[in-house]
């Protein structure tokens, strides 16, 4: 009888350990701002743009004048935007098209560049870069819609909406193998170490309850295929120099760069997406959490595998995240997945907790 | 050829000299002369790999990190036809960039119920060293089939070494062994993970008394639960036979722990 009891007691703590939140129980009232971050979005269906755009949509059309879209790089898949005139132009448009028109009106939406907005990081990359963003500010029609960092240029750009500040990062600038700055560049930072300066000095923002969220293409982290995981290969892709994959040594400088920067302040969260699936990670050295929301496009959906870092993991499915600032000192994630099941798509929620 | 029938010192000689393990303390037993027939232990039996349970292969992790995890295992093999085989270790284990792992293993191993009138029951010290590789990390795969979409399919290469001196007095145990260990975690709210671990085991000759000539196939699968309320904590319980004579079942539980950033 006594073991039964303990049995029962146990399973009571552990499962009060977790306690899911549906959307209906935050009043609307309690939320000061809330942020949506998809990533990886630019190949959605030519015929129908449907899960995840179409219910982003819908949940940032309520109360739009708090509401933030990011989308977290590879805004038009394959390769970017090509010189007007090339035969993909009218494709890469119509991605960016479905994503522009994916942000309701009042929303504010933040494009951030990818490796693959960077013409698929070859030569073009800086150039398809200045072409996105033109495109973005003509589709945009006045709205607050915009890339950023703007002219490949790589940030940090903080961003900062009531007690909220989203810096924004490019970090296929620190990969990228050809030219990142030429005669039309005008940015405030232009080496990586100016990259890493401004970025320590921005994660400090004064005032009190500041939530800082870093939003870049690259996770710091991930159980995707980008982290050597998700198949055979995964163990032996460092050996490939492959600056995309988190084991290249490019890719780790850069991360350790951006750790550094967040010595001492670590921001809430760094917000990525890059692999094709979603991830609420611990974030380990200098950051309490690591998302990785990139299931953007449903056609693109990849493998993630459950570390021991991770809090969360979803694979082959589309979807995104949702960050809710409450009137009091709460943030809370929510990640939506589709196709939906019995909770409407809501498959995870977390309270982010300050340390 | 098998030790087991062996009852006079010069059987047990030859014994010794294949690593067929001769039972423990059979020299004394036979310099006292008496008639008590002495019971055998393979070298497997006495090593790591055959007195501590199977365990799944290590959670990944991310590739930033090295990981230090500390590890309790207790192991018993029975139904030998003869006195229980009880085990518990430690162990310290390193995991490198979320997949490969380096262990060492100390412990000690004793007799269970010893009804032999020979003095030395006491048992015997193991230890042991192990790497283990996760060669593919990937999605559902195998738990795909019954509807997991969010399990995790790990297989990978392990190669252990075990040692185990005097084992009887004159006999040391050492073995060699490698596997193709097979993985799959399930679930969100409990991370449960069940694995298999087939593998070959050798005896090594380490006494000095001749060439082994043992070889074995064995095969370990278990049951466990990974962050089981700590992200670092997992708990597993393991089977395993290793198919040579009347060895028995090796079964047990092992309890790790990783230390996280």
């Amino acid at each position: 009888m006594i073991d039964k009891r303990l049995c029962v007691l146990l399973l009571a703590l552990v499962a009060g350990c977790r306690h899911r939140v549906s959307l209906q129980e935050i009043p609307a009232s309690e939320i000061e701002t809330t942020i949506f971050f998809v990533g990886d979005a630019g190949e959605q269906d030519p015929r129908q743009v449907g899960s995840p755009l179409d219910s982003l949509a819908a949940q940032a059309s309520v109360a739009p004048w708090r509401n933030i879209i990011v989308y977290l790089g590879d805004n038009v898949y394959p390769a970017g935007i090509p010189a007007e005139g090339a035969a993909e132009w009218a494709d890469a448009r119509r991605r960016l098209e479905a994503e522009v028109r994916a942000i309701p009106p009042g929303v504010r939406g933040i494009f951030i560049p990818g490796n693959h907005d960077w013409s698929n990081a070859t030569e073009f990359g800086l150039y398809s870069m200045r072409l996105q963003e033109r495109m973005i500010a003509s589709l945009a029609g006045g709205r607050d819609i915009r890339l950023v960092p703007s002219n490949g240029c790589p940030g940090p750009v903080p961003l900062d909406i009531g007690r909220v500040r989203i810096i924004a990062l490019d970090t296929q600038w620190w990969l990228h193998a050809f030219i990142v700055r030429d005669s039309l560049s005008n940015c405030a930072a232009s080496t990586t170490a100016q990259v890493t300066g401004a970025l320590r000095e921005q994660v400090r923002p004064s005032g009190k309850g500041r939530v800082v969220f870093v939003a870049a293409h690259h996770p710091l982290m991930t159980g995707g295929m980008h982290g050597g995981y998700c198949g055979i290969t995964g163990p032996f892709r460092r050996f490939g120099g492959q600056s995309q994959d988190i084991m290249s040594s490019g890719n780790k400088t850069m991360r350790d760069s951006l750790r550094s920067a967040f010595a001492g302040r670590p921001p809430l969260a760094f917000i990525a997406g890059h692999d094709h699936n979603l991830q609420v990670l611990r974030g380990g050295l200098n950051v309490d959490y690591v998302l990785v929301s990139g299931a953007g496009s449903e056609s693109k959906t990849e493998c993630a595998v459950r570390l021991r870092e991770s809090y969360y993991a979803s694979q082959h499915h589309a979807g995104f995240m949702r960050i809710d600032v409450m009137r009091g000192k709460g943030v809370l994630l929510r990640v939506f997945r589709y196709p939906a099941g019995r909770t409407g798509g809501l498959a995870y929620t977390r309270w982010l907790e300050l340390r | 050829m098998n030790s087991r029938t062996s009852s006079i010192p010069a059987a047990a000689r030859v014994a010794a000299r294949s690593l067929w393990i001769v039972g423990i303390l059979a020299a004394t037993e036979v310099a006292r002369g008496q008639a008590t027939e002495p019971p055998p232990l393979f070298a497997f039996e006495a090593t790591p790999i055959g007195a501590l349970p199977p365990m799944a292969l290590p959670m990944p992790a991310s590739r930033d990190y090295n990981y230090w995890g500390l590890r309790l295992q207790a192991g018993q093999r029975r139904d030998r036809g003869l006195e229980d085989l009880l085990a518990v270790a430690g162990g310290v284990d390193l995991q490198m960039r979320g997949g490969s792992i380096f262990g060492l293993t100390g412990g000690y191993q004793w007799r269970q119920h010893c009804q032999s009138t020979i003095t030395d029951c006491g048992g015997h010290s193991i230890y042991g060293a192990r790497a283990r590789f996760n060669i593919l990390t990937a999605g559902p795969t195998i738990a795909g089939l019954w509807g997991d979409g969010d399990a995790t399919t790990t297989v990978g290469t392990e190669m252990g070494i075990g040692y185990a001196p005097r084992v009887t007095p004159d006999v040391n145990a050492c073995t060699f062994d490698t596997g193709v260990p097979l993985s799959v975690a399930t679930g969100e709210r409990f991370r449960f993970v069940s694995f298999i671990t087939p593998g070959l085991v050798w005896d090594v000759e380490c006494s000095g008394q001749g060439k082994p000539a043992a070889r074995s196939f064995f095969l370990g699968g278990g049951l466990g639960i990974q962050q089981l309320g700590f992200r670092g904590l997992d708990v597993q319980v393991g089977l395993q036979r290793v198919f040579r004579g009347s060895s028995g079942m090796q079964l047990g539980v092992s309890v790790t722990w990783v230390r996280l950033p």
